[in-house]
């Protein structure tokens, strides 16, 4: 039977994990996801998990020990932040065109200098060319969730996947997260058959390819990220019938009818619920559309969401300097719309309240706003 | 004579460059090894030789993977086989002087460190020979590379690799070269029973990056060792055991058949002779300890 414990979003990865049957751990420590790896090194000294756990001396060798556990066949995971995932930029290349399903957990953290700990999600936004799915979690009940969906989404289309998870926000901010007892189990315990290094049967991996055959190797690399958002869908399916929690690319709250929608992801899309009620108690009619995966783009998704809406509002924790904010821009360009207001919030941790996003909604709904900006104010 | 193993794991057709004892090394390596082993290949001259796409020349998995990861791939390598009790797969990374001394020391030291039951093989040609002979941390003193175009040659000695390594406190560390086939395999064939981690330095020689003749490069091998340019060594348990007491003929000669030293005057060559002498210096008090 499930039960509900009071944890952070890195508790709830780190129990995710230990309940994953992952068989290597590789990782570095680095401000706000040391706790996760922290927890299961306590799992494994308490031998509550049977894994080897790799204590490199980087995120760099982090993510190379990962690609050599995982194409020799076992299931692994790492975490990091920041930094870490900048430093691990090739590497992230590397274990997606090897077709690795390697999971990670990152918590969103602003880039330096100057120096910052706190939430932004410029550094894994960053990687979003980098051949990985994406997901945005926004409570500590989805880090854990979103945890085993990546472990079979991952390996069922052989693409690597992180899930993202603002740094403190929601890595730390401890909530109820309903957690399984045995019913996981036969849910997780598939491990899809895949191709790895074998003495009997000896080949070469990631050798030199010529033109003629680059490009078609990246298409069908493409193509594997592209199916991940019908995998995703069946997978999730199968994952609701245990847990009667039902998880999508984007989900939609608020007003059916709604003429404005709000974009956000991760924790401002948690408080985004509450700007979106009282937008539609002063009579706006308004809704929030929360995109919990950002790679594969939920494209189709977005557009019947956003189908009816006159205007779209984005909430972008994260900035492309000399651009603006990346999901705005990602959305706008995806879908070839023009109705839509970026705002760039919350860098380095800044909060970023429901009463900010209401304004700024106001603003753009009022025509004070017409074209993209940031929220910015003493608090 | 020792029996070398028969069987020829390595395959004919490789890409090597005619007289390259890169290719030559690694056919000896794998007749110690057998055809239980993994190898892990960065960025370096074999990521060419082991051949393009649907190519294996190597005969064994090889893994081709980014240049300064080679120590931590293998240990992850090592890691997952070792999860699934098949302890009896060896797991060699075999890199290039730039991917070992330069780029991919860190994870060299880390994986050193943690006594990662690998075989880490550097084969040390004394350049960035695969982009076109640029000088790394390997080059000698007084060498000429693109990079270090005369007169601005290399004006520091070679970085001591074993010295490196052997500041971790590993199982074995041990150098050779093909001049000296048996004594290289015998040194592969021990690293692979040994657990824990491993380091081999083979010096290699390469006509095209050392400005030599095809047919010579034994013979260049061979005078590296004998000038005392290339100490054949062991340091098993921190012991230090020499492996052939070179007889210390003239440097010149070795120099001579290379035309990267081709520039050298005298000075340079005395300096040299200077570097010999202060490095068996050292090494020799090793030895009688």
């Amino acid at each position: 039977m499930s039960k509900k414990i009071i944890m952070g979003g890195n508790d709830a990865i780190a129990y995710a994990v230990r309940q994953s049957y992952v068989d290597v751990v590789s990782a570095y420590p680095i401000t706000p996801q040391t706790s996760i790896i922290e927890k299961i090194a306590d799992f494994i000294s308490k031998g509550e998990m049977n894994a080897r756990f790799i204590k490199v001396e980087s995120e760099h060798s982090a993510m190379a020990a990962a690609i050599g556990a995982s194409i020799a066949g076992s299931r692994v995971f790492t975490a990091t932040s920041s930094q870490g995932l900048l430093l691990m930029h090739e590497v992230l290349h590397w274990a997606s065109g090897a077709r690795l399903p390697i999971v990670m957990a990152n918590a969103n953290r602003a880039v330096a200098p100057p120096w910052s700990i706190w939430a932004e999600q410029t550094d894994s936004l960053s990687q979003r060319d980098t051949g990985w799915i994406q997901f945005y979690a926004s409570n500590a009940q989805e880090t854990y969730d979103l945890l085993f969906l990546s472990f079979r989404l991952a390996e069922r289309v052989k693409v690597p996947a992180m899930v993202c998870m603002d740094g403190f926000l929601v890595t730390h901010t401890k909530e109820p997260v309903e957690v399984f007892d045995n019913e996981i189990s036969e849910f997780i315990s598939i491990k899809e058959k895949r191709e790895i290094l074998d003495i009997d049967n000896p080949k070469a991996y990631g050798a030199l390819a010529f033109p003629k055959d680059y490009m078609p190797i990246k298409l069908e690399q493409n193509d594997a990220i592209l199916s991940a958002s019908n995998v995703f869908n069946d997978i999730a399916k199968e994952f609701e019938l245990i847990s009667k929690r039902h998880y999508a690319a984007t989900e939609v709250y608020g007003d059916s009818k709604a003429d404005v929608a709000i974009i956000a992801t991760g924790s401002i899309a948690e408080v985004a619920h509450i700007a979106v009620d009282n937008l539609n108690k002063d009579s706006i009619k308004a809704k929030l559309v929360k995109i919990n995966m950002f790679r594969p783009f939920p494209k189709k998704e977005l557009q019947e969401a956003l189908k009816d809406v006159e205007k779209i509002v984005v909430f972008d924790r994260n900035i492309s300097l000399g651009k603006g904010g990346i999901i705005k821009d990602e959305v706008a360009g995806s879908l070839g719309i023009n109705n839509i207001i970026g705002f760039v919030a919350g860098l380095g941790g800044y909060d970023v309240t429901e009463q900010d996003m209401e304004k700024a909604t106001k603003d753009v709904l009022s025509g004070k706003v017409k074209e993209d900006s940031y929220l910015w104010g003493e608090k | 004579m020792k029996n070398i193993n028969k069987d020829e794991i390595l395959q004919p057709n490789h890409l090597a460059c005619p007289g390259c004892t890169a290719a030559l090394s690694m056919r000896l390596a794998l007749k110690a090894l057998g055809r239980k082993t993994i190898i892990v290949i960065p960025a370096c001259c074999w990521t060419v030789i082991n051949g393009p796409l649907g190519k294996n020349y190597a005969g064994v998995p090889v893994i081709h993977t980014a240049f300064e990861t080679t120590a931590a791939v293998a240990s992850g390598i090592k890691a997952s086989l070792s999860m699934q009790q098949k302890d009896d797969i060896t797991v060699m990374g075999w890199a290039g002087d730039g991917g070992t001394f330069d780029i991919g020391l860190q994870a060299l030291s880390g994986a050193a460190e943690r006594n990662e039951d690998i075989i880490y093989v550097c084969y040390d040609n004394e350049a960035y020979m695969n982009t076109g002979i640029q000088r790394s941390s390997a080059t000698p003193y007084g060498a000429a590379t693109t990079t270090t175009p005369p007169p601005i040659q290399k004006d520091r000695p070679k970085k001591d690799l074993m010295e490196l390594v052997a500041a971790h406190d590993v199982p074995y560390i041990a150098s050779a070269t093909t001049a000296y086939p048996q004594d290289l395999i015998k040194k592969f064939e021990k690293a692979k029973n040994i657990r824990g981690f491993k380091l081999i330095h083979l010096f290699v020689s390469c006509p095209p990056g050392h400005k030599s003749v095809e047919s010579k490069s034994i013979i260049i091998s061979k005078l590296a060792v004998e000038t005392g340019v290339f100490p054949l060594y062991e340091i098993e348990n921190g012991v230090y055991k020499l492996s052939r007491k070179p007889k210390f003929t003239d440097v010149k000669e070795y120099l001579s058949l290379q035309g990267r030293f081709k520039h050298l005057k005298d000075k340079d060559i005395e300096q040299i002779r200077k570097n010999i002498e202060k490095r068996w210096e050292k090494l020799n008090k090793k030895f009688e300890n």
